[in-house]
């Protein structure tokens, strides 16, 4: 579904080098669900942008069903369709409401009439719990909820990928739990999702394999037993020992 | 990373080459589509008349102004000074030592050249430079203090000072500069000139009521400057300053207005720069700043196309060097 | 209770009145020292004068076209119907039965006042003012679709674009209006039209020029807000639009221009007021407007004082009324 080889990437600010990835290698199965793991700056969310083209790797490839996305003539907004993205800042858009978020995509990109689009919007609100407040604008929502719309925007597309860049980070506790529930039902219905989050909870429950990030490399891939029960680098048990 | 980086277009930095090549065809296009649509209706373009009227040579013949015989040259480096000795008196002429006509004893009739020369004069155009840069400066220099005044007096509690201050704000920022020049001209100018005219006192030429227009139109907006600054300093400020047993004016004068005045100087320098473009103005009261100057270039010469481009272009560069300066400014602030 | 409170409160509000009546004051003595020095110099005001230029009566007069005889006289409402009937023909007036100067059986020469009226016309001032707001409009709307382009020329990565923009931008902002207006007036407007004139079509007026010139003036300065609206958006609401598919039109369509030009609103309600300010300069190229209204009175009524203030105020409630509306939109952009 998704095959990473050996991609670099290096940030340039303020006239100093940051290497961000540094030939990363990985593969993504149909249905499998992949938590990434690693301590801040490790370039975790460098990795997931860059699967959506938000950056762009400086080499190495990127293939997505069978599209290689750092073609030059590849169009990448029809990449883009398939894969859907929701970021730890939600970035909701506040002139719409959110009926018209999750329906705005659909009509402009995948020319679906207002009414389908209205009515496939309707039922992923109901899906993520928030049907009742389809005609409200984002500013209203709690955070929890906010997430919750943007979830359900980027299903709407119908994407065959889910990213989520630590989709929990920006909410208060109490609400962290709407969220990851709404995500273990997609895992359970066999969507194909690629998760930065620091919920260890949420990767030992759901997740299919777990990587561990550190300065711009994948030291450690394998399943949550594996990994949170006999981790084999020393930076692995490292972050372990600091997080549990 | 900011938003003009996530808008840029995957897939534009092959053509990068091609696209810079792009706006120099348009600029040149533009240049070439005027130059030949004037052709078009014969006109005829003459650049080489534009320098003289920034400065030109000028011929200075030194004529002897009595009869009699050259007396005397002393030459002091190029300088020399020519001795006429006639039978009524001497004169002495001044001049270069390489436009001598005569040598020692020649004899001289009134009227004749003793030495010509040329020299340098500066011309109509960069007079009217020099005269938009000095009206600029002491307008500014007035609004200035006009607008600290002003600009006190808005955020006075006094009500008196607040809603004078008010009233002159906004009727200067609501109405337009021409017919402020206008009232300050035909108006106040008319009042002020014949009143001093019945006393027998002398008249104020229109370039003072020019700049008097100028600067309280300036002082206005310098006014809303000071405002928004000292209210931008923090009322702990103000609050540490009296506690310390200052004065109100002891508070303004020491804490305050010091660094309000830092915060100012970036916006009140663009200020400057906006009224070097509005004392365009003043050549319609008959001041002959850059604009007026190149109104009575234009009628003597007959080439419009000319000299209303380096007209144009005289204000950019001004405008153009100051807001360079301005920016220096702006970075040296945020580094201190 | 504390007497001394109390007296201290009541001497600050008896100090508050002071004020007040001090401004008061203030306001009277300028008017009457403007009014007494006028006299001073013999001027006369004449207010009663000014009314006549927004509106006045017009004396219209029907005469008769043929000679004959009046035949006929039917009034009906308001109007009389006039038959007159010679050898040949019968003409027929309808007019207002206000004031009618003739008799059935009458006999009419061609050139005999049948009836009068009076009719309420728009006056020069008026009509100036009509004026100044339809160029500020026609300005303000083309400034704003080339601000618009302009500004999101401005931040696209194509160097063709963004150096255009650019230069485009600088140029206008750099040099004054007033240069501007009589580069497209002198400049390009005499080569437009002696273009024209070569291919036997019409000329272009006066008028187009500056409305032209004001609204490419307005354009730069629209597009630094476009510019400055558009990069107030969160980088986060591009990604998410890209992270959907869309592509940077669709993007730039429905996220984030909808969102900018919410914000730019009351910046673009400011230029506008400016727009009506900057409309006055073009009265120098013979667009009656407001300004060059009020000069064309001046040199007919012979008042200047009243006129120039009676112009200044008129300015005044023009971008006063407008600047209250948009503090208004301010406060509603606000709660949503
Ligand atoms: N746009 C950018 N410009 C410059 N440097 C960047 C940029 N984005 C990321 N970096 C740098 O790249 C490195 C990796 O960043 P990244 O955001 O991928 O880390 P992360 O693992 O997601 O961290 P966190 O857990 O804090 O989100 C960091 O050192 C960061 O400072
Ligand atoms: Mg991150």
């Amino acid at each position: 579904m998704i095959d990473v080889k050996n991609i670099s990437k290096t940030f340039i600010s303020h006239s100093t080098e940051v290497k961000a990835l540094v030939n990363v290698t990985a593969r993504i199965n149909p249905g499998e669900v992949v938590v990434v793991l690693g301590p801040s700056g490790s370039g975790k969310s460098t990795f997931i942008r860059c699967l959506n083209y938000l950056n762009v790797a400086d080499e190495g490839s990127i293939t997505i069903d069978g599209i290689d996305i750092l073609d030059p003539n590849t169009d990448i907004n029809k990449v883009r369709a398939e894969v859907g993205m929701v970021f730890q800042s939600f970035n909701l858009f506040p002139h719409k409401t959110v009926l018209e978020n999750v329906t705005l995509a659909p009509i402009v990109v995948r020319k679906k009439s207002k009414e389908e689009a209205k009515k496939k919007g309707m039922a992923l609100l109901e899906k993520v719990g928030i049907q009742d407040k389809a005609n409200v604008y984002p500013d209203q929502l709690s955070g929890g909820q906010q997430q919750r719309v943007a979830i359900a925007r980027a299903l709407a597309m119908e994407p065959k990928i889910m990213l989520f860049d630590e989709p929990t980070s920006a909410l208060d506790p109490e609400m962290v739990g709407e969220v990851l529930d709404v995500m273990k039902n997609l895992a359970r219905e066999g969507m194909t999702m690629v998760v930065v989050t620091h919920e260890m909870g949420f990767a030992r429950e759901v997740a299919d394999r777990v990587i561990f990030m550190d300065e711009g490399a994948i030291v450690e891939v394998g399943t949550p037993e594996h990994f949170f029960k006999n981790p084999t680098h020393e930076r692995t048990k490292l972050f372990l020992s600091q997080i549990l | 990373m900011g938003s003009a980086v996530a808008l840029k277009r995957p897939k534009q930095g092959n053509h990068y080459y091609f696209w810079v090549g792009v706006f120099f065809f348009i600029v040149i296009g533009v240049v070439l589509s005027l130059y030949f649509s004037a052709r078009q209706i014969d006109y005829t373009w003459r650049w080489y008349r534009i320098p003289k009227y920034f400065a030109y040579q000028e011929q200075v013949e030194i004529r002897s102004e009595i009869d009699g015989e050259v007396e005397r040259i002393s030459k002091k480096d190029n300088n020399a000074v020519i001795r006429v000795k006639g039978t009524e008196g001497t004169a002495s002429y001044a001049a270069p030592v390489s436009a001598l006509g005569f040598e020692e004893g020649d004899q001289v009739y009134y009227g004749d050249v003793l030495a010509t020369y040329k020299k340098w004069r500066v011309g109509i155009l960069l007079e009217g430079l020099w005269l938009t840069l000095k009206v600029s400066i002491i307008a500014i220099v007035f609004g200035i203090l006009i607008g600290l005044f002003t600009g006190i007096a808005r955020i006075s509690s006094n009500p008196a000072l607040k809603w004078s201050a008010i009233s002159y704000i906004e009727m200067i920022r609501g109405s337009p500069l021409l017919v402020q020049i206008f009232i300050w001209y035909f108006v106040l100018g008319t009042l002020f000139n014949n009143i001093l005219a019945k006393h027998g006192i002398g008249q104020i030429p229109p370039l003072w009521f020019g700049v008097a227009a100028l600067a309280c139109f300036t002082g206005a907006y310098v006014a809303e400057m000071v405002r928004a600054g000292i209210q931008s300093i923090h009322r702990g400020q103000t609050e540490a300053a009296r506690s310390l047993g200052m004065t109100y004016v002891k508070s303004m004068r020491y804490v305050i207005l010091p660094q309000a005045l830092r915060r100012i100087l970036p916006p009140l320098a663009g200020q400057f720069i906006s009224l070097i473009k509005d004392s365009s103005l003043l050549g319609i009261i008959a001041i002959r700043e850059l604009t007026k100057a190149t109104r009575e270039v234009v009628t003597t010469s007959l080439q419009p196309f000319e000299l209303w481009f380096v007209c144009a272009l005289l204000y950019l560069v001004l405008t153009f060097s100051l807001s360079m300066l301005l920016q220096y400014l702006e970075r040296r602030q945020m580094a201190v | 209770m504390d007497f001394s409170l109390i007296l201290r409160r009541f001497k600050t509000s008896s100090s508050y009145y002071i004020s007040i009546g001090i401004f008061i004051m203030l306001v009277i003595g300028i008017a009457s020292s403007l009014y007494y020095s006028a006299l001073k110099i013999d001027y006369v005001w004449r207010w009663f004068r000014i009314p006549q230029y927004f509106v006045y009566q017009d004396q219209v007069e029907i005469r008769a076209q043929i000679e004959g005889e009046i035949e006929s006289i039917l009034i009906k409402d308001n109007k009389a119907v006039i038959g007159i009937k010679s050898d040949e023909e019968i003409e027929v007036h309808t007019v207002p039965i206000s004031d009618i100067r003739v008799d059935e059986g009458d006999l009419i020469s061609p050139g005999d006042i049948l009836a009068t009226y009076k009719k309420w016309r728009v006056g020069i001032l008026m009509q100036g003012l009509w004026l100044t707001l339809k160029v500020s409009i026609i300005a303000i709307v083309f400034g704003i679709l080339i601000g618009l382009f302009a500004g999101i020329a401005r931040i696209s990565s194509n160097p063709a674009l963004k150096w255009s923009a650019i230069t485009y931008i600088e140029f206008i902002r750099g040099s004054p209006l007033l240069v501007q207006i009589f580069i497209w007036y002198f400049v390009l407007g005499t080569l437009i039209n002696n273009i024209l004139a070569k291919k036997g079509i019409g000329q272009i007026s006066p008028l187009w020029f500056g409305v032209a010139a004001l609204a490419c003036f307005a354009g730069a300065y629209v597009a630094e807000m476009v510019r400055a609206g558009i990069q107030s958006i969160h980088f986060g609401q591009i990604e998410a639009a890209n992270s959907l598919g869309m592509t940077y039109i669709q993007s730039m369509r429905y996220i984030i221009l909808p969102q900018a030009l919410r914000r730019i609103l009351p910046p673009l309600a400011g230029q506008f007021i400016s727009l009506i300010k900057d409309s006055s300069l073009l009265g120098l190229i013979a667009i009656r407007e407001l300004t060059k209204a009020t000069r064309e009175v001046i040199t007919t009524s012979l008042q200047p004082f009243e006129l120039w203030f009676v112009c200044a105020i008129l300015y005044l409630v023009l971008t006063f009324s407008l600047s209250m509306f948009v503090q208004y939109l301010e406060r509603r952009t606000q709660v949503t």
